[in-house]
């Protein structure tokens, strides 16, 4: 089974991939011994937002499905969490609200993307049916002002968002600051290795089949609507996950976690780090968040123009993302000067001129 | 006993029939070949068989099971598979990763990488099996099309102009190659206009003229019916 | 009764060319490209702020609003000319690149004109039948949208630019080698697209708060407009507006505005999914 981590899927093999990516989870493992907590609240922040971005690009980069609606799916369990989390109190339950708002968010996903795939929606509109989809929670989120819009004692409180529920407990003790960075860095991990693993499976075969020609997956046998689907709800409740966690670590979501501009960031990212690789977007999403972040300090718009430069840049100049690209030409460099075998060499040859045409 | 039967199938869009009222059987373990001239309805004809569109009229049984309404992917659980005209391949795609997704739902493990490198054998491209598929010439993308239709280890194997872009060598050894599936007991239905090709493989002929079946029976007969002889010379239409 | 009959058409009216006047604009650069403009929105906030500015330093509305959308449409041939035309062969990465865009206006709005800027209110004047008033703006407003597919009519109807267009939408390659300047075509109707956007914000301008992020107000519903009504404005777009208008107004009246916007987008979720065929066919063709 943990052949499957490696594969025609997913770029990075072998023993100096995997002692990289040891050295890289070493150090953040150790990160917390020698920083302060502020800054390790800070990181854990940042890792929030990393599930969103390998679900996207689980969905766009390998299923082809272009979603504009992650923080829909963001929306619904961020708020899921509180509404569970202020009505069956505090402590361990949380955890069961942090596991139900997901299974929330999914459920939402496999409603929408049910209408959607079996009615035939594909390329642009099914990025902006779920756009759409995702404006109108957040609007509605908005107009929530009212004491008539609670759920049990959970106010949905319009603009100024729902706060007071509890962050994820164990009993007494709050997983907080060092405790929530190391949930999130074991997440992470789990999550990451999961969909290597998936994407490199008979299932992941089948999702980027349908991704390259539906029609002939379709012919091998395959209702490419369920593994479409699949892909869907996966991606969605990876949203859900990033957006359950976020309302846990912040203890407050507002509806314009979901709205315009929030739901362009995910597309950002991981179109700036090259969709099609799970390695990238995690790299690359990483990156654009701690600079997001240092920049927001001084100016959210100033960070938010950047975003969209960017953005506007990668498909100018990079549409296959400046992450991946950069990884590529290193990769090649090393491997030309380690051995002069052409033949790896001309199928990644042969991979560029087909991504050109 | 026919495998697949097709019952007064007609296929209109919008104004035009493309396929007007057509009874065909195909029995089981035959090589029959479907010939007529171009805009004869041949290729509509597999797509209905398939599921690609559904018909205006009329129903099609697949091992005497109606399947009119089954959507594409059920038929070819069933046992058929198609190889389309135009190249139909994952392009972004490894060649054997293209054969792989083909086979995985059949054989795993050992078994499965054994007959990935027995067809890739087969099919010539043993040295290109990590070349994407798109990076191949045309007539390699057809040979990988029909190794994944074989892959499937269908009951029936349409094939709509396996050989188009082949050289006469390579037509041939598509034609034997055929012959040795249809020997194991697989039923293939081929579109065809190379005629030495038909001569080669078929067991039964049907030719489709304007979307009607125009004649049928065994080779010999169709090749010397004058008739058959007329539609393709185009004699009975005076352009 | 004849009022409580008026009184429905005006509802219906109001949602009506609120939809037509939205998604007029995206649905003819939708159409003629196959592109779609995620900075669609910016160039209404353009159109918006332009009128204003203009009444503000005294030019009298109506040619403000002229104006502001022959500015939006320049705007729009630039934008056209320096990225979008990169794109026609990668629809997707059209909807990146502009999107793209539509955050760098948005919030360089943002950095330098701040979030308030002072409003012009709508002109004056009601008129009351029975025991109902009516504003006479929004009537107006209706006679706008019913104009803009009158004259979308005659532009692509009745001029020899309409007839190279719909070539050009039919079968570019074909139009090309017939010696049809597409390149050019492609220009004019995304700067069309763009003014028409523009128009839109012109003409809502004196009836809403200007800020920088006005125009997400409006990309739903011209969003959900083009997804049922398709590549072509007038036989798509006007009956898809109808049609969605009828159930807004339905809506809103028992309702209120969130939950008539919400009814619309389950309806448009719905009829994705019982009309197939119908949508599909449009899609195959353009959704790619």
């Amino acid at each position: 089974m943990f052949k499957l981590l490696e594969g025609p899927q997913t770029l990075g093999r072998g023993k100096i991939f995997w002692s990289c990516f040891l050295a890289v989870l070493a150090g953040a493992l150790t990160y917390p011994l020698f920083a302060d907590s502020y800054d390790v609240g800070n990181f854990a922040y940042f890792l929030i937002w990393i599930f969103m971005a390998l679900g996207l690009c689980l969905m766009w980069g390998y299923g082809g499905m272009l979603s504009f609606g992650q923080t829909l799916f963001f929306g619904i369990a961020g708020y899921g969490y509180g509404v569970l989390a202020i009505n069956m109190g505090g402590g361990t339950a949380t955890i069961a609200a942090l596991a139900l708002s997901v299974v929330l968010a999914m459920v939402a996903a496999g409603i929408l993307g049910y209408f959607m795939i079996w009615g035939g929606i594909n390329g642009i509109f099914f990025g902006i049916v779920t756009l759409s989809a995702t404006l109108v929670l957040a609007f509605f989120l908005g107009q929530t002002a009212g004491p008539e819009w609670h759920i049990g004692p959970a106010r949905l409180n319009g603009f100024n968002g729902m706060k007071g529920m509890d962050p994820l407990a164990v009993g007494d003790f709050y997983i907080e600051g060092s405790a929530l960075y190391y949930v999130m860095i074991a997440l992470i991990v789990i999550v990451y290795l999961a969909l290597r693993m998936l994407v490199n499976s008979g299932i992941g075969n089948v999702i980027v089949a349908t991704r390259e020609n539906p029609q002939r997956a379709e012919m091998l046998g395959y209702d490419v609507r369920k593994y479409q689907l699949l892909t869907f709800v996966i991606g969605s409740g990876l949203a859900g996950l990033s957006g359950a966690l976020y309302t846990s670590w912040g203890q407050f979501i507002t509806p314009s976690s979901i709205g315009l501009p929030a739901a362009a960031m995910p597309i950002v990212w991981v179109a700036f780090s090259g969709r099609s690789d799970l390695t990238a977007t995690l790299v690359g999403s990483f990156l654009l968040l701690f600079g997001f972040q240092t920049i927001t300090v001084y100016s959210q718009q100033a960070a938010l123009v950047l975003m969209g430069a960017l953005l506007l840049a990668t498909v100018m100049l990079a549409p296959q993302g400046f992450v991946l690209g950069i990884g590529k030409l290193a990769a090649d460099w090393w491997s030309g000067r380690r051995r002069r075998d052409d033949s790896p060499v001309m199928a990644e040859a042969g991979r560029l001129q087909s991504e050109e045409s | 006993m026919s495998l697949v039967e097709v019952k007064g199938v007609s296929k209109r869009f919008g104004g035009l029939t493309a396929v007007s009222d057509v009874d065909l059987t195909v029995n089981a373990g035959e090589v029959h070949c479907l010939i007529g001239p171009n805009g004869a309805g041949k290729s509509t004809l597999f797509k209905l068989i398939v599921g690609l569109y559904p018909p205006s009229q009329g129903s099609i049984l697949f091992d005497t099971v109606d399947i009119t309404k089954e959507r594409p992917y059920a038929r070819v659980q069933r046992g058929m598979s198609i190889k389309m005209q135009a190249p139909s391949v994952f392009k972004e795609l490894p060649v054997r990763q293209n054969i792989q997704i083909a086979l995985q739902e059949r054989l795993s493990g050992a078994e499965r990488i054994a007959e990935e490198d027995r067809l890739l054998t087969l099919l010539n491209l043993g040295p290109d099996s990590d070349k994407l598929a798109g990076a191949l010439s045309h007539g390699q993308q057809q040979w990988l099309e029909i190794g994944m239709a074989l892959a499937l280890k269908p009951q029936l194997l349409l094939l709509d102009e396996p050989t188009a872009g082949m050289s006469p060598e390579e037509t041939f050894k598509t034609g034997e190659l055929i012959k040795s599936f249809n020997a194991e007991g697989m039923t293939v239905l081929v579109v065809e206009h190379d005629m030495a090709f038909v001569r080669q493989v078929a067991q039964r002929v049907t030719v489709l003229h304007l979307g009607k079946i125009f004649a049928r029976g065994d080779l010999e007969s169709i090749l010397q019916d004058a008739k058959v002889a007329e539609i393709y010379l185009g004699k009975t239409h005076a352009h | 009764m004849s009022a409580e009959v008026f009184s429905v058409f005006y509802q219906f009216a109001d949602v009506f060319a609120f939809l037509i006047l939205s998604a007029a604009g995206l649905a003819i650069v939708f159409g003629m490209m196959g592109v779609i403009n995620m900075a669609h929105g910016e160039f209404i906030m353009c159109g918006a702020y332009v009128t204003v500015g203009l009444v503000n330093l005294g030019v009298p509305l109506a040619i403000a609003q002229i104006l502001a959308a022959l500015t939006a449409g320049l705007i729009g041939v630039a934008v056209e000319f320096l990225i979008v035309r990169r794109f026609y062969k990668r629809p997707l990465d059209s909807l990146l690149a502009t999107w793209g865009l539509s955050l760098i206006v948005t919030q360089s709005m943002l950095l330098i004109v701040g979030s308030a800027v002072r409003g012009i209110g709508t002109p004056e004047g009601s008129f009351a039948i029975g025991g109902y008033t009516f504003s006479t703006y929004r009537l107006v407003l209706f006679g706008c949208a019913v104009a803009v597919l009158g004259g979308l009519y005659i532009v692509f109807m009745k001029t020899r630019f309409g007839v190279i267009a719909r070539a050009t939408m039919q079968n570019a390659a074909m139009a090309k080698a017939l010696g049809a300047r597409t390149g050019r075509i492609y220009s004019i109707s995304f700067g069309i697209g763009t003014g028409l956007a523009g128009l839109c914000g012109a003409l809502y301008a004196p009836t809403m708060t200007l800020i920088p992020t006005m125009g997400a107000t409006f990309v739903v519903e011209s969003f959900v407009t083009v997804v049922i009504g398709g590549a072509n404005v007038l036989l798509g777009t006007a009956p898809a507006a109808v049609f969605l208008a009828m159930i807004r107004m339905a809506l809103n009246a028992s309702y209120g505005q969130i939950i008539g916007q919400i009814g619309m987008l389950v309806a448009v979720i719905l009829i994705i999914r019982v009309l197939p065929e119908g949508l599909s066919s449009v899609l195959v063709r353009r959704g790619r």
